[in-house]
């Protein structure tokens, strides 16, 4: 292999192709990770509060639904709702890319849903009796006391949950869907190279997973340290 | 008049038997300290009384009103027949309110600053205004000597101040009973004195109050009465001078001859 072109080759690539590795490829890459996460984490919040409930026929259900989609290969629950479902919920009329998304996003539910359950479960149980013993009911305890403390646990694992999932997405180039990985499948089509297209995607997903794996670094530092900001300010003589 | 009694409580965790049968009535205005060796299930025993432990049997009154909702095999049977009328549901939040808890590990909430610790149950529970509840905060800060730390964050003070304005905490709920779970055992030596003293302050005034403690020489001098419990059960229990100097039961001369 003749390594003397790789370099005018990559940026002959991008120059003509980086509309579509950026505007389309991350665009689609970004969306696809957006809904997943975001719709995952509203779906993984009910899995949680329903593998902490009282009943454990509920508890049972929520741990089956954990347990089936940790347990299996992403790429096969794609599968499913790529070639299975869309034929037998055929009056749903979603597209090819939503089927894909509500893959993604219940994939994310799993796993966001132990995040916040253990989120939950590492708040010390004294700041429960503490708060039932001043009068607080089970509810205004979780929402005043618990979930506000759990918040600064779960934060940075959700961050965590987003930089995963965005390079899971990779997946949907299985099916030609848009996202960065199908970007690099296009340009190798029609410029016959591989590893110049390829280099430039590790690089656009290296651009977006590094800033915000630091920024999840340092956001999880200051959370666990929650005074830091208003101390900070408190010395400062200002007021909050 | 009767403040708190109990009948015939039983508490167990798993096989493990905790409470076996305690029998005991706190009178309104009483100090009732509680010794006994580590284990013996005092911390059950008082945090049953709140409720933080269902006793599975027996009975708890709480200013007359039985709060666990367990009932005898006669009652059980009388209701079967319609002899008996079935118990309303009690709502136990509302009885809390009226039980100040302290614990060993202050559990102050992190979270929050020191005034939002002592207004947050205050203006939630009982509709405080705002006013009001931060003008409580502050006359209790001051009361503890804590007014300085109004605005900080709990992280900042050192475990002497977090038990005092965990002690705070619950007076701002204006309770009828502070029950208290060795309030000093996870203080530094140099810090028990304060919470001890707050503590002090607060019988004098008048307060019922149960108290958890390893501290002899202060349950010798605040209590009314002393309850000696070992094995899940009140073994012996009298005035502090008559339970100290003259105890009876060799569980605990025994306990008395190690820990004095
Ligand atoms: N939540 C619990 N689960 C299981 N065992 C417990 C629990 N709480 C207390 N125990 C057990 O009950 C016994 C009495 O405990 P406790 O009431 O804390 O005693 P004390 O306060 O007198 O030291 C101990 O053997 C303890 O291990
Ligand atoms: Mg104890």
């Amino acid at each position: 292999m003749d390594f003397s072109l790789f370099l005018p080759n990559m940026l002959s690539i991008w120059s003509k192709y980086w509309q579509l590795f950026l505007f389309t490829g991350l665009k689609n890459t970004l969306i696809l990770t957006i809904i997943s996460v975001a719709l995952g984490t509203v779906l993984g919040t009910l899995i949680a509060m329903m593998k902490m409930s009282k009943l454990k026929a509920i508890r049972f259900i929520a741990s089956v639904y954990i347990e089936v989609i940790r347990g299996t290969p992403i790429l096969l629950q794609l599968y499913v709702f790529y070639f299975v479902l869309p034929n037998i919920f055929t009056f749903l009329k979603l597209s090819q890319f939503m089927w894909v998304s509500v893959s993604l996003c219940i994939n994310s539910s799993a796993y966001v849903s132990e995040v916040i359950r253990s989120g939950i479960q590492a708040v010390d149980k004294g700041q429960t009796e503490a708060a039932r013993s001043l009068g607080f009911s089970e509810g205004q305890t979780m929402l005043k006391i618990v979930l506000p403390q759990a918040v600064r646990n779960i934060l940075p694992a959700l961050g965590n949950e987003f930089i995963m999932m965005l390079k899971e997405t990779s997946l949907a180039s299985t099916f030609f869907l848009g996202d960065i990985m199908t970007s690099y499948l296009v340009v190798k089509g029609v410029s016959y190279l591989t590893l110049e297209p390829l280099t430039i995607v590790a690089i656009i997903y290296l651009c977006v997973t590094y800033p915000l794996s630091k920024l999840v670094e340092k956001f999880g530092k200051k959370m666990a340290n929650p005074n830091s900001y208003r101390n900070r300010k408190l010395k400062a003589g200002g007021k909050i | 008049m009767e403040m708190i009694k109990t009948v015939d409580l039983h508490k167990s965790f798993g096989e493990l038997k905790v409470l076996k049968g305690v029998n005991e009535t706190i009178e309104k205005g009483e100090v009732v300290s509680v010794i006994g060796p580590s284990g013996g299930g005092k911390s059950t025993f008082l945090r049953c009384l709140n409720l933080l432990e269902k006793p599975e049997e027996g009975k708890i009154y709480f200013e007359g009103t039985e709060i666990t909702g367990n009932l005898t095999k006669e009652e059980k049977h009388m209701i079967r027949e319609g002899k008996l009328p079935k118990p309303a549901k009690v709502d136990i939040d509302i009885h809390r309110q009226k039980m100040g808890m302290v614990f060993q590990h202050f559990n102050v909430f992190p979270h929050l600053t020191v005034a939002k610790n002592i207004t947050l149950a205050p203006m939630m529970l009982k509709g405080k205004s705002e006013a009001e509840a931060t003008q409580m905060a502050k006359d209790l800060l001051n009361r503890v000597g804590l007014l300085d730390k109004y605005d900080e964050m709990p992280s900042n003070l050192s475990g002497g101040q977090k038990q005092r304005l965990a002690i705070i905490r619950a007076l701002a709920m204006e309770p009828d009973v502070m029950l208290f779970d060795e309030p000093t055992s996870a203080l530094d030596p140099e810090m028990v004195g304060e919470v001890l003293d707050v503590i002090k302050g607060l019988v004098s005034s008048g307060m019922t109050s149960v108290i958890v403690t390893h501290e002899m020489r202060f349950a010798r001098e605040v209590s009314d009465r002393v309850l000696f419990m070992a094995e899940g059960n009140i073994l012996e229990k009298g005035a502090p001078d008559q339970l100290f100097d003259h105890p009876t039961h060799p569980r605990l001369q025994d306990f008395l001859a190690k820990v004095l």
